[in-house]
């Protein structure tokens, strides 16, 4: 028997995907590219000009090339903010391929400080919005609550996690703790008291993220950067102390056109010769074999991969996820886009499973 | 030009494939593998050059070229006909072949596929038109390697699949006919002084072999033959072992994933031995050294946590084993209400003698692990636990006890500090060894000594759990607690009175026996109340994958309250109200949700049967009670 997350709710990964204008003199090799490979066709529906017949994917909402910054932040993050407030986790994934809007969608036009820009991100006017409803909840509750909020920004690359609020640091590891969850061990993490603040921990980190993949060789779209705001917040009501926590977790995934040299799909072989005279491959052959036979209760030597075991509780547990998928519409991206718009349609499956062992014998007593 | 110069070109067109390429910046990744491309093009024009002078020279003409043959059907005949490989002209085909395989290759690097093919297409061309020999055939395997990575590329899987299989029965049909070792390809571009030695011979062939395999393995993989797919994973895991070409500690991971597979399948001999030979092989990667000589330098000691997890990682694997061979036994051995059945135990041990001859026939016949240095210590390791299923508790002890030995293992490094959901795994195995183990056990005192064994390793972890980081595994132990505290309600009811008749139990047995009834109910209870919204509503639709334990819940809730001794009528009044509550909520489920109906039958009938008794029975005492107030 199969058991996934709770309440019933099948809508704890929503998908939002929104269609970037045409690009004109950014230097992208998509400049001045005036044919389209898709149309939206619905506020929930997009159209792929696909060979030989058009394809139609739905998703729970698709944003075309006019939609606002707020709009997307109303329909993706309020809601998630909101629930963080009332203790539950929540994250926000943002995918695609590079040049698709991604970083436009999440921070804004320009990576700068710049707050009260129009077109600020998703990112800062969560921030706003978080401390907007932290500021009320103090005032209505007359001073009884208090807040603690604390951010927290780390990078993966290649299996390795660095902590990109401190640069110096060695890779760290990922643990455990049976009151805290999964975290990562010895990451730095800052107090932060408005949303300025925490603005600037993350413009901090986005920086760092930059030195780090030009110093030591790591490609940026090649890794995937999660940033967590834990908020804590405390209420005494006659005497008793009423702590809860909740997460938020914003994560810019790997550029989806780099995900094909890491996670070969389909039936491309891996070869020796280029994995250096190790089988390394071998052990996921033998471990789909495994895979496939279902039923009995077996071990598999083979972990998650660090960021899925991270956010594992994102994924399907009980946190609200929203999945931004960014696409851009020129013909040239054809199967960049094809490959995203699948990916977001599979991201609506990931389900976190777990089996109840429940006796088969005798079940009437 | 001078033989010399060619040589030297080819070593270098070699340097700037392997090494120079890759230092070549981003926007010019393959600014190397363009000049190796054009000093191969030189080569080939070099040695068509050598060909003319030779011709001329009266050599051996081509043009007795053998008939074309198709794609690649290539098998047997391929050592009948046409130049032998040492002939003058057999010589210039496999040179000139060679070439058009590194063009190949380049190409394919270079994402010039279809380029790439046509040079590789082009040496098998020029090999069709020679015999297998000593001086080719390592050129025969390594062309169709490539080409099947290249058709798989394209999703042409059979295209591939026949490449390979092609190698494959080339290289069987050249160990049988010769053997010797083969030159090296890049030996046709070697002055005299540097020819290989007959040993790096041999070895390089065979790992143009063992990569056919591996390739194999993938291909059967894609293709969803699973089975053939996990013989090739297996053969290329003996292959590396035979040839020394492997880091041990990959290789056992690798051994014991396979093990697993085999266990799937029932087939506990081949998973035992590749157990075995896992935990001998990653002995290999370095004794465990003890800590403080680990911290000294930070490599040395995550070395030494590589490991310390990956030895556990083998040790989960032979739980899964044992766990498997006893829940297998179980599944033989029970009769229909799920307790022994002696005579099918009697009938299966007088079959058992007769079974050891097959087995030792089986065993033979199966592909083995072990090279020279490990293949005893790989058979001692298997001695230590059965692979038959065991048929009584003395064996069934002895699989548990291995099993419950890897337990402590797996756990001095998943601790449940650090590792929370790897350490709950393993006790929910430990857990479920002595579940099975209990099956075996005739004495119900002890049975029920078991059970009391589970719950005290599961009870502390579930009630300091997070609830909300761990909310599915949680619902894992509330369930397996709730069901443990069940059996055991009804072992101490068999165990103190066979009969209905509650009325002649001690107060101590009846105190104990509502005590394990109110816990059983208490954690099907919480595992409900997991499923409610963050309002505290219990969902109006269940979803699929809950729908049958959640209903089975309500119904086990309702029949532990109804069974609960009291001999106060209010009290029993209140039980049986609750009792009533849980049946109807199954009955109104199905009505509501026909399609649910089928998921819960059996429950579902004794539920509305129930719900047709109880009212009876409570109205009956509440006329009781009136009567005698």
């Amino acid at each position: 028997l199969h058991l996934t997350h709770p309440n019933g709710d099948s809508d704890s990964i929503r998908v939002f995907v929104r269609v970037r204008p045409l690009t004109q003199g950014t230097g992208l090799t998509t400049d001045g590219d005036q044919s389209l490979c898709l149309t939206v066709t619905s506020p929930n529906t997009v159209r792929l000009l696909s060979k030989p017949e058009p394809r139609t994917f739905t998703y729970d909402h698709v944003a075309d090339m006019d939609t606002s910054q707020e709009s997307v932040f109303n329909s993706v993050a309020k809601n998630i903010v909101e629930s963080c407030m009332n203790g539950y986790n929540g994250t926000i994934f943002a995918y695609g391929q590079t040049g698709s809007g991604k970083t436009f969608t999440m921070l804004g036009p320009s990576e700068l400080d710049n707050f009260t820009d129009d077109l600020r991100g998703v990112i800062p006017r969560s921030f706003e919005y978080l401390f907007f409803l932290i500021n009320r909840e103090i005032e209505r509750s007359s001073q009884s609550k208090s807040f603690l909020c604390k951010c927290s920004f780390i990078e993966i690359y290649n299996e390795q996690i660095y902590d990109l609020l401190d640069t110096a640091s060695a890779s760290l590891f990922l643990r455990e703790n049976i009151k805290k969850g999964v975290f990562v061990e010895g990451a730095v993490e800052k107090f932060v008291s408005s949303a300025a603040e925490a603005y600037q921990v993350l413009s901090m980190g986005w920086r760092n993220r930059r030195v780090a993949s030009t110093s030591m060789n790591r490609e940026s779209s090649r890794s995937h950067a999660v940033f967590t705001m834990t908020l804590e917040s405390k209420e005494s009501v006659n005497e008793v102390v009423n702590i809860r926590t909740s997460q938020l977790n914003l994560v810019d995934l790997a550029g989806s056109e780099r995900q094909k040299d890491t996670h070969t799909e389909g039936s491309r072989l891996k070869e020796a010769s280029s994995i250096n005279r190790s089988l390394m491959c071998l052990g996921q052959v033998i471990m789909a074999l495994v895979d496939v036979s279902n039923g009995k209760n077996r071990h598999i030597c083979y972990r998650d991969s660090k960021l899925t075991f991270l956010l594992r509780d994102s994924l399907g547990g009980n946190a609200k996820t929203y999945t931004i998928a960014n696409v851009h519409p020129g013909s040239k991206c054809f199967g960049e886009t094809l490959s995203t718009l699948q990916f977001a349609q599979r991201a609506k499956l990931i389900k976190n499973k777990a089996i109840i062992n429940e006796d088969t014998q005798g079940n009437v007593r | 030009m001078a033989w010399r110069a060619i040589c030297e070109k080819f070593i270098n067109a070699q340097n700037l494939v392997e090494i120079e390429s890759r230092k070549d910046p981003e926007s010019d990744p393959f600014r190397s593998r363009y000049k190796a491309r054009e000093l191969l093009k030189e080569i080939y024009c070099s040695l068509k050059n050598f060909e003319a002078t030779e011709e001329e020279n009266g050599g051996e003409s081509g043009d007795q070229r053998p008939t074309e043959q198709a794609i690649d059907g290539q098998r047997e005949d391929g050592f009948s006909q046409g130049f032998s490989g040492d002939s003058p002209a057999g010589l210039q085909a496999a040179k000139l072949g060679a070439v058009e395989y590194y063009l190949g290759v380049n190409h394919i690097d270079t994402e010039e596929l279809s380029a790439g093919q046509e040079h590789l297409m082009n040496c098998i061309k020029l090999l069709e038109r020679c015999r297998v020999s000593p001086e080719n055939v390592s050129l025969f395997i390594h062309v169709r390697n490539q080409l099947g990575i290249l058709w798989a590329g394209r999703d042409e899987t059979e295209t591939a699949q026949e490449f390979l299989e092609t190698a494959e029965s080339i290289y069987q049909c050249y160990m049988k006919e010769d053997g010797t070792p083969p030159t090296d390809m890049t030996e046709y571009f070697t002055t005299e002084e540097n020819l290989l030695t007959h040993q790096e011979r041999t070895k390089r062939f065979e790992l143009a072999y063992t990569h056919t395999m591996y390739y194999l393995a993938q291909v059967y993989r894609n293709l969803g033959q699973t089975e053939r797919a996990a013989t090739y994973c297996h053969c290329t895991l003996q292959r590396q072992l035979q040839l020394n070409q492997f880091s041990p500690m990959e290789w056992a991971l690798n051994a014991a994933t396979l093990s697993q597979y085999y266990i799937t399948k029932g087939r506990y001999m081949e998973g035992r031995h590749c157990l075995s030979a896992a935990t001998v092989i990653s002995g290999l990667a370095g004794e465990v050294p003890c800590e403080p000589a680990a911290q000294e330098s930070e490599t040395e000691n995550e070395h030494w946590e590589q490991l310390r997890q990956k030895g556990a990682e083998i040790a989960r694997c032979w739980i899964k084993y044992c766990l498997n061979l006893l829940q297998d036994a179980k599944k033989l051995l029970e009769d229909n209400i799920g307790e022994l059945d002696t005579d099918r135990q009697e009938e299966l041990k007088r079959a058992r003698t007769h079974n050891e001859e097959e087995e030792e026939k089986c065993k033979k016949s199966t592909l083995m692990f072990g090279s020279e240095d490990t293949f005893d210590a790989i058979a001692s390791l298997e001695e230590k636990v059965c692979c038959s299923f065991p048929l009584d508790f003395t064996e069934a002890r002895a699989v548990f006890l291995v099993g419950q030995n890897y337990v402590t293992q797996a756990k001095e490094y998943f601790q449940i500090d650090g590792y929370v959901t790897d350490h709950i795994e393993i006790l929910q195995d430990h857990s479920a060894l002595f579940k099975t183990l209990a099956f075996f056990e005739e004495d119900l005192e002890r049975r029920c000594k078991m059970h009391k064994r589970r719950v005290d390793m599961i009870e502390p972890i579930c009630n300091d759990l997070n609830a909300k980081y761990y909310l599915l595994i949680r619902r894992q132990l509330m369930f397996e607690l709730a069901e443990t505290f069940m059996e055991m309600t009804d072992l101490k009811l068999a165990l103190a009175n066979r009969q209905t008749d509650t009325q002649s139990l001690d107060n101590h047995t009846i105190k104990k026996f509502n005590y394990l009834c109110s816990a059983s109910a208490k954690y099907f209870q919480m595992f409900l109340d997991s499923l409610c919204f963050p309002e505290g509503k219990f969902p109006e639709h269940l979803e699929e994958e809950v729908l049958r334990p959640a209903l089975v819940a309500h119904f086990r809730v309702g029949r532990l309250h109804s069974r609960l001794i009291t001999f106060s009528p209010l009290a029993q009044l209140e039980n049986l109200s609750k009792s009533l509550e849980n049946y109807k909520y199954v009955v109104e489920y199905c009505e509501v949700h026909p399609e649910a109906a089928t998921a819960v039958e059996a429950e579902l009938e004794l539920s509305k049967e129930m719900v047709g008794l109880l009212p009876v029975k409570i109205n009956h005492i509440k006329a009781k009670m009136a009567t005698n107030n």
